[in-house]
């Protein structure tokens, strides 16, 4: 029994010098390939110009602070959940709100809008993500058609649909994410690793396949493959919690907000850090990024109640945008790039775009 | 037999961190200035179809109101 004992700490000993050994190779492996910065091969593009992005539009109805908005494909709807439970889905051409549903939780923290326009699916305090599919009467009760889906064991902090409105990937405080079978609520498949809360997830583009990065409190960006629930590749850079993680519009690259007042870039096919988007005068925690159509602006919501835009190849700021009085919660660009949506704690969401000079 | 069962959970533990390792380290991986040389060729390619940065027209603007006609 002594001896058996001896002879589990020898090889958990054995293996932890193993595990430190192999994470030395990572750092030199990747070290190897830092044959240059991102910003010197963007040296010879032109510096962007002055951006006209201004707030345009302003969103009034929720009570209480909006945590999280989604837009829908057909480019002017959109999803939004606030902490008092409310679910509003708005149309952002005419500013009206064409369905609300009240959730039995407070803290919605997520919302999606199907692919197919026709359902939502939200969830957060109640630790699980349901569906709601939108009928084209109003007056219609959105609660009672209400479906349950996911069932996680803490909070539901982030919830997308994949390519169909089949099938809900969660994200949650029980460090785990989560693939749901929306018709029948089974679990498909689980994504262990995470060492903490999960605060965020995000869908590759769908060209480059099934995979998708979540990020977290244990301040480590997660790559997964969806099919097989494995951990690809994993980066740990930041010095505190991952708010929230996005894909770069190619797929081959990802930007992560945190509340170290940073974002920063990571490239997957070099698999490393590329940038990092900080100013001195940049000291609260960033809750929120999104890319422009192009990949070239991030957009970041912080804690300070501003938006930063970073030029993302030359790592500097591009503008800043004023006007919400409380954090931003959730900044998203619409699906044809026309228009940025961010929600904040200041009970509103903005719609803003950039005018001809 | 307590201890035991610490034990080998530590061992089982410690074999699945050196097993994720071993995935991870035998990525197969791209120099950086070939990958951010196709980051940035992404970004030349779509930066006159970006309306947020390019700038939109009133005139084409979905999110303005239609002007009307009014037929005196």
């Amino acid at each position: 029994m002594a001896c058996q004992g001896l002879q589990g700490g020898e090889t958990v000993a054995s293996l932890k010098r193993e595990s430190e050994s192999l994470r030395k190779k990572l750092e030199e492996e990747r070290k190897k390939l830092s044959d240059i910065e991102l910003n010197q091969v963007a040296e010879k593009i032109e510096v962007l110009g002055p951006l006209s992005i201004k707030t345009r539009r302003v969103l009034k109805g929720h009570g209480n602070k909006v945590l999280c908005m989604d837009w829908c494909k057909d480019k002017r709807r959109l999803v939004s959940s606030s902490q008092d439970g409310k679910v509003i889905v708005w149309d952002a051409f005419t500013l009206n709100k064409e369905h609300g549903v009240a959730l039995p939780c407070t803290w919605v923290m997520a919302c999606a809008y199907a692919p197919s326009g026709c359902a939502v699916a939200c969830g957060g305090l109640d630790n699980k993500c349901s569906v709601f599919p939108l009928s084209l009467d109003k007056n219609e009760n959105l609660s009672a058609k209400k479906k349950s889906v996911a069932m996680h064991t803490n909070y539901v902090s982030g919830c997308t649909f994949t390519s169909s409105d089949m099938q809900i990937l969660t994200s949650s405080g029980d460090g785990t994410c989560a693939l749901w079978d929306v018709e029948s609520g089974q679990l498909l498949q689980s994504f262990h690793g995470h060492t903490a809360d999960v605060l965020s997830l995000d869908l590759a583009p769908s060209e480059t396949g099934n995979t998708f990065v979540s990020g977290g409190c244990d301040k480590k960006a997660n790559i997964w493959d969806m099919r097989s629930g494995q951990n690809i590749q994993s980066f740990e850079s930041h010095e505190s919690d991952i708010n929230c993680v996005k894909y770069y519009p190619s797929g081959d690259a990802f930007a992560s907000a945190s509340d170290d007042a940073t974002c920063r870039f990571y490239d997957l096919r070099a698999d490393r850090e590329v940038a990092v988007y900080q100013k001195d005068s940049v000291i609260f925690g960033a809750s929120t990024v999104d890319f422009s159509l192009s990949g070239r602006l991030l957009f970041a919501g912080y804690n300070d109640y501003t938006i930063n835009v970073w030029d993302v190849l030359k790592g500097t700021r591009a503008s800043i945008l004023f006007g919400h009085e409380n954090r931003v919660s959730r900044v998203r660009v619409s699906p044809d790039g026309t228009a940025l949506c961010s929600a904040s704690w200041d009970n509103t969401l903005r719609v803003s775009w950039a005018a001809y000079l | 037999m307590s201890g035991k069962m610490c034990s080998s959970n530590s061992v089982i533990q410690a074999q699945k961190l050196v097993d994720q390792l071993q995935l991870e380290a035998s990525m197969e991986r791209i120099k950086i200035s070939l990958t951010a040389a196709d980051l940035v060729r992404y970004c030349q390619d779509h930066r006159r179809s970006d309306p947020l940065l390019t700038g939109i027209a009133a005139s084409s603007n979905p999110f303005k109101d239609k002007k009307t006609c009014v037929l005196l």
